[in-house]
């Protein structure tokens, strides 16, 4: 009906119309003359658009005296030109002067950064494709104040993300994503090369409007769209090697040999010859220089009613260990149709990432440390060396003469066959979009509709070759033995040849938004406010986990259908129970004249989580308030200072992502101890028992006060930001380890502890331009957070953490300490001798050589009671600087990154068992007798964790320098070829002793290896780093 | 017109919007992963959780470390096994130097509290639940949480008493004030042990009022023996002697008049028994896990027992100094010896003697025993009774109640002793009598006796041993609680 009317009247004023039409042309520039390609010009109130060619000329057709049309361009102010009598017109386009014109996005909506009251930190394609990864906060680290980004360099790993401080122990870490408004847990599946922007909502009041599950912060991802204009086609493509950076340097066998005699002196008196035949360099054999390769093809363009934007990525990258592979592929497709006279547009995003990972164990970094030197590979008759030796010869060897007797050197395994028989794959294919209608009810007045989902198959298949690994472990071992002992033990899975398991899952989650947004002015009264509605439901689908035994040895038949059939297969299938949102949300930001503002936010949150709670409703408040000084008269003349704002704002946020929590309740069909008998027969009576309670869980709480200035100085070029902020999670959840004297017997999860992050954020940056051709910005930022457990409930102190594997532990929580601390013996020199020992509290079964530990309550006797708190993991700071340059067709770049305050766990150095290989400078600075040292233990020495093996874990890391050439103009043809190379993390400064103080605990079969209380800090299987040596080209056509 | 249209469009948003909050149904989802309590086809009543109480009590640490801190450490027995079998800490207690981080201590420290935890928990469920014999139960859960506190306290003194259990608004809530670092007074843990037993004692059918079903059942009389006994550790005479009395005067007990017979499968729960832990051997056997087992004679080729807490030689010398062959053979396996079952006990076994109290004839050393573990029996009454008699100067009350158990086993009548003598009579007697029942340390610190008896087993007893040390992993989990004196 509506459209009728309006095509109607169109046609009436065409026909009525009696002004002589005519023809325009022009040409824009930018302020120096350049001429602008793909700017857009159309009339007002007209269907006349063009848009420049290459040379920035454009035609109007049709126009007529008095018609206004309008230029647009990216990154300059648009402008508008009466057409007059002339036929042709020069438009020069002013360059946007400020960042704050800049458009941020802050959660079904956008702003611009000048009008904020939170703190929202935006970072760009370009930053994120400065540094090659495969997931783009790999990239950010260092860039963004107040974010701390932990990565690990094994390849398709998912970096560690804190926005402000950690406040949770357990599930919910890290902070949401949005993508396209799609609500997610990770964008491993986003092509970084794909992304447009990133907004990071740090305080509570920007991140207030997605309440309960916003606690650990919000990162906003939009990815590209195409812009309108003549279609343009990408190609960008790099390929880069990757070698170990800081590879510690192992003792070599001579030195082993002598340790190893001093380490077994006071025990055994075994002792190793002087010669032996082998001298492994273990890290040599077990890796190798990785690569990685990244190809994007890119199409986007725009007309006036559709802009598309299409992308395919390959990602491909090889570990340092052998086979050890991620790729990706990712397609991209982005589309947005304008009808009705851009009264709707319809905005479709999807992404297909397709995933494929090799993987490898970790644990043989670890075991390629500790195995001797003189191990070989592989023996001259082929079979893999073992850690053997001829206790009675001395000779590193499993043959054993008559009379002669074998032990072992150590008691670990042989790191090449570890990997050699490792088949472990993984691969995923992850659907994701949304579709969104934006409806122009008027021009103040805009309703949207979402609907966004993402499925994600995955599946993964390892195969465990039974049989040969159970003889190639051992050269003593015979197949035939083998066999023997499989007929022996007929249903003993320890003897099927091989196994081979599978894993597939799929999940499924949707949202639904919908949201009106009001923009009005009343004089000098700004008002903007957002309404609206969501539900969501995440974690549809269910797991299938199947294991077969004895399939054919050919990998094509790997399947269980192949399977001998002669052992039990095994199946688990089960459906998740999904997790259901409902949510309601307001916002109202208000300014007075772009000086004063005001916002305040309201989300009501309803999670599915929470049913069996009395109230599973959360709402969650937030206020922010401004005061741009440079509006004011005092300030409005000012010549240096260009631009003044304080901002400060209170939120409450929230965080669903709690454990699963049940009352256990158990019972047992066998005799077990919630059983009895009774009667004369002594019949068998049922019972049961509560193994833990289901505590009432709800959200967890934090609440932050935040103040923020953002300055822009001396003319523009000196800008940035400076925030303070206190936040508090006022119930972080805890797993609860029941005390001995206490109620329950397992462990469970309650609400046990008040956290407190408190910090400051400072960003600054400087932007000049030398003469014509050189222009240049340094930029830097430093973050500092304070973090501790400000409270915790009488009776569940004590939560434990930081394995090592060899039954002790690292860190304990208690009040007053950071969360994940670290808790052991403090170190205080080495035993000289006997004496000492005897007259001082020591250790049971120390002798000299071994590390000494302070009575701390000096009662003569070291225990547990003697341990300390000894600092976090977490630093204390992190900084990080950026400086480009661009000098005619040539640009560089350089970034660093940095952290400090913190301490790490050396836990390499320290997990021994006994006889296992050190490092060199371990073995150089031994103790060796007395007087020698008193700080390094002797080569004898006890598996306690202790202050010597806490290091400081301050570095500073080069992540890139960049040096890139734009070729001159090649052809009409290609629009802009740029060729690079690059270096990633060429350059590491630390003082610490192992591989890398960068520990985000990141595990591929370990998910909680990356919490507080996981391997976050200590290096123990930890991927070694490495750096990434470059080339590429990115072409424009 | 234009402006109007606009409106009906956004009004017809806002109401999508609202539309989208409809049904708070949306947010009832269903559980799909595991299956929720209430479709589990599993109807807990408060008779589990009770049942899960005196399960506690068939579990490992009642039947290895218990051994060391009930007999092994006394002057009854010796670690036994072999020189390398320590069975971790047993070799400690037998030479009395074990410490705070005995395993055996921890175990036992530890398995009392879960105990102690589940009987609150129980005892909340019922309250909750209600339901057929609840106050029966909650009573039945009380008896064994005294029980289970008095040996805490007997065995470390002040311990801190749990905080019991509430349900509030369906979930289990343990009383938040409690704070588990701190240490309740001996005096105000006898307190709740009492009232818990007169709460028992109002409450519990005597054991001839229950149905055959529910025997083994704690019973009236057991809570009121109990009651005597922790009376008796109290020096409360008068009232350790009336409750003795009154189980004596119940009509509900007697002496088994073979004395061996008492360990015998046919007696359990028999006249003489007032309370013991059940036993069954059969399959799905359900005794005290191996506690037949870790007793049991040591590779003798034929049992293949572990050989633990084995007789000592000042054992068998106080049963022939008081001429007691009956107590003794039946108290004690001699290596060699046939038994009365007929099985042979071969002389390769590793050790001269074991315990024949923990014999299973018909299970050998099967690690589920059938045996009854005999908690508190008729025979004890008697000798709390005498000795409250003794404490109190009713010597002749006293000398009759001791001559009744001395009686059973043909031993002379005593008479004419003065107070001390015959209540130094009357504990040796309940060394010889109750031999091997997990009592005789705990009688030689209640009675002093402990320096003495220590001396003349050859070990050196100090200050400190009056009490067990609090486990070490306990202080480190609360380093705020204080540890006993001397450790």
């Amino acid at each position: 009906m509506k459209l009728k009317f309006l095509s109607f009247l169109a046609l009436l004023i065409t026909i009525t119309g009696f002004a002589q039409e005519k023809t325009v042309t022009g040409v824009i520039t930018d302020a120096g003359g350049v001429p602008l390609p793909g700017a857009q010009v159309k009339v007002i109130d007209k269907e006349i658009f063009n848009v420049t060619d290459f040379d920035g000329n454009f035609t109007l057709d049709g126009v007529v005296p008095g018609d206004v049309f309008r230029v647009t361009f990216l990154g300059f102010q648009p402008k508008e030109v009466t057409v007059g009598s002339e036929g042709e017109y020069s438009v020069v386009l002013q360059e946007d002067a400020s960042e704050l014109e800049e458009v941020v996005v802050v959660g079904y909506g956008t702003q611009r950064k000048q009008d904020l009251t939170g703190a929202i930190s935006q970072v760009s394609s370009e930053e994120i494709t400065r540094q090659p990864s495969s997931t783009a906060t790999q990239a950010l680290q260092g860039k963004v104040a107040g974010v701390n980004i932990t990565t690990s360099s094994a390849p398709g790993s998912e970096p560690n993300v804190s926005i402000r401080g950690l406040g949770t122990a357990l599930g919910g870490r890290n902070p949401l994503y949005i993508v396209d408004g799609v609500p997610v847990n990770d964008i491993q599946n986003i092509s970084p090369s794909n992304i447009e922007s990133m907004d990071f909502l740090k305080d509570a009041s920007s991140a207030a409007i997605y309440g309960v599950r916003a606690a650990n912060g919000v990162i906003i991802v939009t990815t590209k769209q195409g812009k309108s204009g003549v279609p343009s086609l990408n190609i960008r493509s790099f390929y880069g090697v990757k070698p170990v950076l800081n590879q510690v340097e192992m003792a070599n066998s001579s030195q082993y040999i002598q340790y190893f005699n001093e380490e077994n002196a006071p025990l055994n008196g075994n002792t190793l010859n002087l010669q032996q035949d082998y001298d492994t360099n273990w890290y040599d054999e077990i890796t190798q220089i990785g690569s990685v390769n990244n190809t994007v093809f890119d199409i986007s363009g725009g007309s006036e009613n559709v802009n598309y934007f299409f992308s395919y990525d390959y990602y491909e990258e090889e570990g340092v260990l052998q086979d050890q592979k991620f790729r990706r592929s990712t397609i991209t497709s982005n589309n947005t149709f304008k009808l009705f006279d851009d009264r709707l547009k319809i905005i479709q995003n999807l992404n297909l990432a397709v995933t494929k990972n090799n993987n490898k164990p970790f644990g043989a970094f670890n075991t390629a440390y500790r195995q001797s030197p003189l191990v070989p590979v592989f023996y001259p008759n082929g079979r893999y060396g073992a850690s053997r030796y001829n206790q009675t010869t001395g000779e590193a060897t499993y043959v054993a003469g008559e009379g002669e007797t074998i032990d072992n050197l150590t008691q670990h395994g042989n790191p090449v066959l570890a990997l050699d028989f490792a088949n472990n794959q993984s691969n995923s294919v992850n659907i994701q979009g949304s579709v969104t209608a934006e409806l122009s009810l008027t021009d103040e007045l805009t309703f949207t509709s979402r609907f966004g989902a993402r499925k994600i198959f995955s599946r993964g298949r390892s195969f465990n070759a039974t049989r040969d690994v159970w003889f190639a472990q051992d050269p003593t071992r015979t197949l035939e033995r083998f066999d023997q002992l499989k007929a022996e033990n007929p249903e003993n899975l320890a003897y099927a040849n091989n196994s081979l398991t599978f894993n597939s899952s799929e999940t499924y989650k949707y949202n639904w938004d919908n949201f009106i947004n009001y923009n009005n002015s009343f004089g000098n009264h700004n008002l903007d406010v957002t309404l609206g509605g969501s539900r969501e439901q995440i974690g549809i689908g269910f797991e299938d986990n199947y294991r077969t035994y004895e399939v054919p040895e050919q990998e094509q038949y790997w399947s269980v259908k192949h399977a001998s059939g002669d052992y039990d297969n095994f199946v688990e299938q089960y459906h998740y129970t999904p997790t259901n949102f409902m949510s309601y949300f307001g916002r109202v930001q208000y300014n007075f004249n772009r000086k004063y503002y005001f916002t305040g936010t309201l989300r009501r949150d309803g999670s599915s989580t929470f049913q069996n709670n009395a109230d599973y409703w959360g709402t969650f408040p937030a206020l922010g308030v401004g005061w741009t000084l440079t509006e004011e008269e005092f300030l409005a003349d000012s010549e240096s200072i260009n631009f003044l704002k304080l901002r400060g704002s209170w939120g409450e946020l929230g965080n669903a992502n709690i454990p699963y929590n049940t009352s256990q309740i158990l019972t047992d069909p066998t005799s077990s101890s919630q059983n009895y008998v009774l009667g004369p027969d002594q019949n068998l009576v049922f019972g049961s028992f509560i193994g833990s309670p289901a505590q009432n869980l709800s959200w967890e709480v934090v609440s932050e006060y935040s103040l923020g200035l953002d300055y822009e100085l001396l003319d523009y070029k000196l800008t940035g930001s400076v925030d303070v902020y206190h936040r508090t999670t006022e119930n972080t959840i805890l797993q609860v380890q029941p005390l001995l004297n206490s109620t329950f017997s397992t462990d469970f999860y309650d609400h046990g502890a008040e956290v407190v992050n408190k910090g400051i954020e400072v960003a600054v940056n400087w932007n000049d331009r030398i003469g014509e051709d050189f222009s240049y910005s340094v930029g830097g930022n430093f973050s500092y957070n304070d973090n501790e457990v400000t409270q915790v409930r009488t009776n569940y102190e004590g939560q434990i953490g930081g394995s090592l594997n060899n039954g002790r532990i690292t860190k304990r929580l208690e009040e007053g300490q950071p969360l994940g601390s670290w808790w052991m013996f403090e170190s205080n020199g080495v035993w000289q001798t006997q004496a000492e020992i005897n007259n001082n509290a020591s250790l049971a079964g120390a002798i000299p050589g071994h590390l000494r530990y302070e009575d701390q309550n000096n009662d003569g006797v070291i225990d547990d009671r003697d341990k300390t708190y000894q600092g976090s993991y977490i630093p204390l700071f992190n900084y990080g600087i950026n400086i480009t340059m661009d000098y005619k067709q040539f640009d560089f770049s350089l970034d660093g990154f940095g952290v400090g305050g913190n301490k790490v766990y050396n836990a390499l150095l320290n997990a021994r068992i006994g006889g296992e290989n050190i490092p060199e400078d371990m073995f150089l600075n031994r103790w060796t007798g007395p007087g020698t040292t008193n700080t390094h233990p002797g080569a004898n020495r006890d598996i306690e964790a202790s202050s010597y093996y806490l290091e400081d874990g301050d570095f500073f890391r080069i992540n890139n320098i960049t040096l890139g050439y734009t070729l001159p103009e090649i052809s009409d043809f290609v629009k802009n070829v740029r060729v690079y190379v690059s270096a990633q993390n060429p350059l590491l400064f630390t003082k610490y002793r192992g591989f890398n103080p960068e520990l985000s605990g990141y595990d591929p079969t370990n998910p909680d290896a990356q919490g507080p209380y996981g391997l976050s800090g200590v290096e123990l299987n930890a991927y070694p780093l490495t750096s990434t040596y470059l080339m590429g080209v990115n072409i424009q056509l | 017109m234009k402006i109007k249209y606009y409106y009906r469009l956004a009004i017809l948003g806002i109401i999508s919007i609202v539309a989208i909050g409809c049904s708070e149904d949306f947010l009832d989802v269903d559980s799909r992963e595991n299956i929720t309590a209430e479709d589990r086809d599993e109807n807990f009543t408060p008779e589990d959780f009770v049942t899960g109480v005196y399960g506690m009590f068939t579990e490992w640490p009642y039947a290895f470390s218990y051994l060391a801190l009930t007999e092994i450490v006394s002057d009854n027995a010796d670690k036994g096994a072999n020189a390398g079998s320590t069975g971790t800490d047993k070799h400690f207690f037998d030479e009395l130097n074990y410490t705070s981080t005995a395993p055996s201590l921890e175990a036992m420290w530890e398995h009392w509290y879960k105990t102690i935890g589940r009987a609150n928990y129980a005892i909340a469920f019922a309250q909750q639940e209600g339901g057929p014999n609840t106050e029966r139960l909650i009573a039945e859960a009380k008896f064994l949480r005294a029980y289970t506190y008095f040996f805490l306290v007997r065995s470390f003194g002040d311990v801190t008493i749990q905080g019991e259990v509430e349900f509030i608004d369906g979930e289990e809530v343990v009383d938040p004030e409690v704070d588990l670092s701190e240490r309740n007074s001996q005096e105000e843990v006898y307190a709740y042990i009492e009232q818990d037993l007169m709460d028992a004692i109002s409450v519990l059918p005597v054991k001839s009022e229950y149905a055959a079903n529910n025997l083994g059942r704690a019973t009236r009389g057991a809570a009121r023996a109990m009651l005597a006994k922790v009376q008796l550790y109290q020096e409360n005479w008068t009232a350790a002697l009336e409750n003795a009395n009154a189980v004596i005067n119940s009509g509900e007990y007697g002496l088994e008049p073979n004395y061996e017979d008492i360990w015998r499968e046919y007696s359990e729960n028999g006249v003489e028994s007032i309370f013991e832990i059940q036993a069954r051997g059969e399959a799905i056997a359900h005794g005290v896990q191996q506690y037949s087992q870790t007793q049991a004679p040591r590779s003798d080729g034929i049992i293949n027992g572990w050989g633990f807490n084995v007789p000592s030689e000042n054992l068998v010398e106080a049963f022939d100094e008081e001429g007691d062959e009956i107590r003794k053979n039946a108290t004690i396996i001699f290596r060699g010896e046939t038994l009365w079952d007929g099985l042979e006990v071969s002389t390769a076994a590793a050790n001269p003697m074991y315990n024949e109290k923990a014999y299973s004839s018909s299970n050998l050393a099967a690690s589920d025993g059938d045996k009854n573990i005999r908690v508190l029996r008729y025979a004890e009454i008697l000798l709390i009774k005498a000795e409250a008699e003794a404490q109190l100067g009713n010597l002749q009350a006293g000398m009759d109640a001791l001559n009744e158990v001395r009686d059973r086993v043909d031993l002379e009548p005593v008479s004419g002793l003065g107070q001390q003598e015959l209540i130094e009579k009357i504990w040796n007697e309940r060394r010889l009598e109750l031999a091997f029942e997990h009592d005789r340390w705990f009688d030689l610190i209640r009675t002093g006796q402990a320096p003495e008896a220590m001396a003349e087993a050859g070990k050196e007893f100090e200050e400190r041993h009056w009490l067990f040390p609090i486990p070490n992993n306990q202080l480190i989990q609360t380093p705020g609680m204080e540890q006993n004196p001397g450790w």
